[in-house]
């Protein structure tokens, strides 16, 4: 009888087909609404990486041996040159840089501000390091370019100085004694935050192994074109580094923003999962209200001659039908949301009070919806899924019924 | 009267059919209760982001010499700080209050020296929960102090060694001392861990030279919503005339954008959950209302105006939807009620987050406590109700059209 | 450059030589070349010892320590503070690239970090490349004549950096008296604001040397504040026991 109550199934479905459309409708809805959600969730998991890589951590750095510990911008990696190699060699990069960094004291007359002065590759770091794309004044490093710096705002300020002003940069060298450099003020950079400002010196690397004379590559960091792959590049690009070197991921190097992420992702599942809860109850009342009317239809059945098992099988293929086309509708409905979400991304800094001008620098909070493959087999298996698990009970209940009692009473 | 006879219609009406009608009423409530906790959650959550940014060593409102941001200068002091504290604490809003030293130093397990941070503090005040110093061994007794676990590694230094302080008094004189390590430490605060040795605050103005002042005065309020008032009002007192009294926002205000971004994305994902809620609605409503054209063509043949029968099925739907949003109203307000004094453990509600947060190296436990304020309630109210009246208004016209004969064969 | 010379006797090296030179009181310009090696030589010897005081004025206090110096080369300095008693005994060693400190109250000696060096020295106004650099008024400016002083009687000397020099000033105008000693000294910094002022007098006789013993330096943004240092005495060229810039000789200090 099996085919019989598929076909009955089927045909059930469409005999009433303003209920169907109701039940697909709601659980289209439902689906959309889910899909909407995962694709938000997923989207700000991907804001925070993108936070966290592009204030400087990169999504993978190599790093010195020791360097996860101590910290200390005397270190250098063994081999810079190979591991830079190594890390454009890999799949999937969108962006290399090298820096170095040095403890410096710099000085206006008698006005000083001890920062750490770091040394970029002036083509490949905005890429990496947003802040400084955002100049208040000025312009950034030129490539090739000697004896100019990019500080922040703050330490303008503190040094009393302005754009094109001679700053003197101290440093110890290699050998412990004292070095010194000027440098020409080229760009200003302002991200709202006044301990990030006055924590900015940028020179490019070859100034700063004049400086120092220690070699220049102290770390490579790499940008992922997909952060999610973080994980499995540096296994791939561990082993080709340089012996003592290490290879670190942005979650290592910036811990806090790692801290935050795992925390919402746990809040984002249990949102999901309230959205599929509420979905759920949806599609089981509108199931269990049709059931219930079509009691007398059950009770022929019954009466027929067709049994219990397969009429709960009866209203489960009946449910997966449903099911099966309320899916179809949510992605039909959401792919396009989706797709809008990830292309435009929602911009919450209109949202957001307008009175931090530079906040955008900081964090660029546009968040962008994640489009992939995924969508498809997560829209079935909530939509097969709830509806299944809503028809569960109208299905026990249909079979239940008993066709004396149910023939007899009036609707 | 009309109306009071219609209603009670609709109520009997409703009745007739218990079991659907239960139904959809179990099905509204349950869905008004899970919008009222995310609510109450997303309430928690804020308050919890909040209390973890501006807990451990923000506060809410901080005192400051002018300039001392700048450079922190040691002799950019805060003076006469017990009657400070005296003066603030007196405050009704003001939760509690205390202070800091900043002091940069040398210390040295051996021969080699390191650059640190001395901080002077309140060992009672910064231990409470959720503050910088929470869960950590204060030391009882005098020249003990506590270690940022991160710079104990790199000098080498253990639980029980002795290390020497060097560093500038105030009054520029030279501070040295010997003091022993009683615990290494890791808080939430970075630089605290890579830095910094904490020590008593009396111990800390002798050492060096600044009786009764100190660098940074760090209050609390009792309602975190009105920082900005208390600082306003607090920078008014006498006793705090001639320095910098700023609220957090205005002295992190990367901070008050990260609260913002998850304040916004967490109304994003509510009005998700309210439309889930509401298309749950609109559709347990339309069919109940769909399934019942045969009774409503039974009505119709016996002669009731089509306007009456209207009239009844939007009764009855608001009937429907408001039994169901007081019941899910219910439901919500016990949630809240049962875990608003004891909060909920978070990972065991998502089934699997991090049980404990590592955030810069600290353990935080994630207990949230959910709260609810009456707007919230209202307007989900609100919306159950217009979306049950809108979604009643199709098929009660449909109803209303319809051709008695034909009804009646559905 | 009288100054840096006079900063490096003080904490890290005073290398002074004796100069009985001619004194011109002509009011004819001088031969400004001349006026600025000898006032580079100023404070140089092979070797020295000598006691100072120095005062540091702040907006909150004033503080005075007494000192007792000997010096080695450029590159061997020991300082011992005498008073106050509080701080007696607290010495500083400089050998080289290397810097330490004995406390005598905790009786321990702690090696500096190279990156700690970078900042004023002691407190005072005077900045560690005060101490460290090797300048010279003569090697590393463009000097000239500028006008002449009457009150006090002296010639006003303008020097720019030359440009090759990496320096924190562009510009110093240099009062010396008749018989080339330095008076007033002020500073410019790359932006050609004036940063500081250093006025010189109590022109003593000093290990046979006759220079101005007290300095003050004065920062033009801050105020309230100068340092202002004054030798007691000083002893040029006289032998010094090889181990007086030891470690071990350090903690002995007392």
């Amino acid at each position: 009888m099996a085919w019989v109550s598929s076909k009955y199934a089927f045909r059930s479905v469409g005999r009433n087909l303003r209920r169907t459309a109701l039940s697909v409708l709601g659980i289209g809805i439902g689906c959309t609404l889910a899909l909407v959600t995962e694709s938000i969730n997923r989207g700000r998991d991907e804001l925070f990486a993108r936070m966290g890589a592009y204030s400087g951590a990169g999504h993978l750095r190599v790093v010195p041996g020791g360097w996860r510990l101590r910290r200390d911008p005397r270190l250098r990696l063994a081999d810079g040159k190979r591991d830079l190699e190594a890390a454009r060699s890999l799949p999937g990069v969108a962006a290399v840089t090298v820096r170095a960094r040095a403890q410096v004291l710099l000085a206006m007359g008698t006005h000083v501000v001890p920062l750490e002065m770091v040394g970029v590759d002036p083509e490949n770091e905005p890429r990496t390091y947003r802040f400084v794309q955002n100049l208040e004044e000025g312009r950034y490093l030129a490539p090739g370019e000697s004896g100019a710096a990019v500080v922040g705002r703050a330490v303008a300020e503190r040094l009393r100085a302005e754009l094109d002003d001679d700053i003197l940069a101290t440093a110890v060298g290699k050998d412990g004694d004292i070095e010194a450099a000027l440098f020409r003020i080229v760009g200003i950079v302002a991200t709202g935050s006044e301990d990030l400002d006055a924590s900015i010196c940028q020179v490019t690397l070859d100034d700063l192994e004049a400086l120092t004379g220690l070699p220049s590559v102290a770390e490579v960091a790499v940008i992922l074109e997909d952060w999610q792959a973080s994980e499995s590049t540096r296994a791939l690009l561990a082993p080709r580094v340089a012996p003592g070197d290490e290879v670190l991921t942005w979650g290592e190097i910036a811990p806090e923003f790692q801290g935050h992420m795992e925390q919402d992702k746990a809040a984002s599942r249990f949102i999901g999962f309230l959205i599929i809860v509420i979905v759920l109850l949806g599609v089981a009342s509108a199931q269990l209200a049709a059931v219930l009317e079509r009691r007398r239809e059950f009770a022929v059945l019954s009466a027929l001659g067709m049994q219990a098992g397969h009429m709960v099988r009866l209203v489960l293929q009946e449910g997966l039908t449903l099911g099966f086309f309320g899916g179809a509708l949510g992605f039909a409905l959401g792919a396009p949301l989706v797709w809008h979400l990830a292309s435009a991304g929602l911009d919450f800094r209109e949202y957001m009070g307008s009175s931090y001008s530079f906040q955008g620098v900081v964090l660029e909070p546009i968040l962008y919806g994640d489009f992939g493959i995924w969508m498809i087999p997560y829209v079935l298996l909530i939509a097969v899924g709830a509806t299944l698990a809503a028809s569960l009970y109208p299905a026990w209940f249909a079979a239940r019924t008993d066709p004396a009692v149910a023939l007899r009473v009036a609707q | 009267m009309v109306a009071g006879s219609t209603l009670r219609i609709a109520w009997r009406n409703l009745w007739r059919n218990r079991r659907r009608t239960s139904l959809a009423v179990a099905a509204i409530g349950l869905s008004v209760a899970l919008v009222l906790a995310y609510y109450s959650l997303l309430r928690a959550y804020a308050d919890w982001v909040l209390a973890t940014l501006t807990g451990p060593m923000l506060g809410h409102v901080q005192v400051h010499a002018p300039e001392w941001r700048k450079d922190r200068a040691m002799d950019r002091t805060i003076e006469d700080v017990a009657s400070i504290l005296d003066a603030l604490r007196r405050d009704p809003e003001v939760a509690s209050a205390t202070v800091r030293v900043y002091a940069p130093a040398l210390a040295a397990l051996g021969e080699e020296g390191f650059a640190v941070i001395v901080m002077g503090v309140d060992w009672e005040a910064e231990s409470r929960p959720g503050r910088l110093l929470a869960g950590a061994p204060t030391p009882r007794s005098r020249g003990r102090v506590l270690m940022g676990r991160a710079l104990a590694e790199m000098m080498g230094v253990r639980e029980g060694d002795e290390i020497a302080l060097v560093g500038q008094g105030a009054d520029g004189s030279l501070a040295n001392d010997l003091v022993q390590v009683q615990g290494l430490i890791e808080t939430p605060v970075d630089f605290v861990n890579r830095q910094g040795i904490v020590l008593e605050i009396g111990e800390a103005q002798t050492l060096f030279a600044m009786p009764d002042e100190a660098h940074e005065v760090v209050v609390h309020a009792r309602d975190p919503d009105a920082v900005e008032l208390l600082a306003s009002k607090l920078a008014g007192l006498p006793n705090l005339a001639g320095t910098e009294v700023l609220d957090w926002q205005t002295l992190a205000p990367e901070m008050v954008s990260l609260i913002e971004i998850i304040e916004v994305a967490g109304v994003f994902a509510l009005v998700l959950i309210f439309v889930a809620a509401s298309a749950g609605v609109a559709n347990t409503m339309l069919m109940a209302t769909f399934e019942r054209t045969h009774e409503f063509g039974m009505l119709l043949a016996l002669g009731a105006a089509p306007g009456c029968i209207v009239r009844m099925i939007l009764a009855e739907s608001v009937a429907l939807g408001l039994t169901g949003a007081a019941l899910g109203g219910t439901l919500g307000l016990l949630f809240v009620a049962v875990t608003h004094e004891t909060g909920l453990d978070f990972a065991a509600l998502t089934g699997g987050g991090p049980t404990e947060l590592s955030f810069a190296g600290l353990s935080w436990s994630m207990r949230f406590y959910p709260s609810l304020a009456a707007g919230d309630v209202g307007r989900t109210i609100l919306a159950v109700l217009v979306t049950s009246l809108i979604a009643s208004i199709w098929p009660a016209f449909r109803a209303a059209r319809l051709e008695p004969a034909r009804a009646l064969r559905d | 450059m009288a100054r840096a010379r006079l900063l490096r006797a003080v904490a890290l090296s005073a290398s002074i030589s004796l100069f009985s030179g001619t004194v011109e009181s002509f009011q004819k310009p001088p031969d400004v070349e001349a006026i600025l090696t000898h006032l580079d030589d100023l404070y140089r010897s092979k070797s020295s010892t000598s006691r100072m005081e120095i005062r540091v004025v702040s907006r909150r206090t004033t503080r005075t320590l007494r000192l007792k110096a000997w010096s080695r080369g450029e590159e061997e300095v020991l300082v011992v503070i005498e008073e106050p008693a509080r701080e007696a005994g607290t010495a500083t060693l400089r050998v080289g690239d290397n810097l330490w400190n004995y406390l005598p109250r905790i009786a321990r000696t702690i090696r500096v970090p190279p990156a700690m060096m970078l900042g004023s020295w002691m407190g005072t106004d005077f900045t560690n490349d005060d101490l460290v650099k090797e300048s010279s008024l003569h090697k590393d400016f463009v000097s000239r004549v500028e006008r002449r002083s009457e009150d006090p009687e002296g010639w006003w000397l303008t020097l720019e950096v030359k440009p090759e020099v990496v320096g924190r000033w562009a510009k110093i105008e240099f009062l010396v008296s008749d018989d080339w000693l330095p008076i007033e000294e002020r500073h410019f910094d790359r932006k050609g604001r004036l940063a500081r002022t250093m006025r010189f007098d109590e022109v003593k006789t000093l290990g046979g040397r006759r220079l101005p013993a007290r300095l003050v330096l004065t920062p033009t943004d801050v105020e309230g504040q100068s340092t202002e240092l004054r030798y007691l005495e000083i002893d040029f060229d006289v032998p010094i026991a090889d181990d007086t810039f030891s470690l071990s000789r350090l903690e002995q200090t007392r």
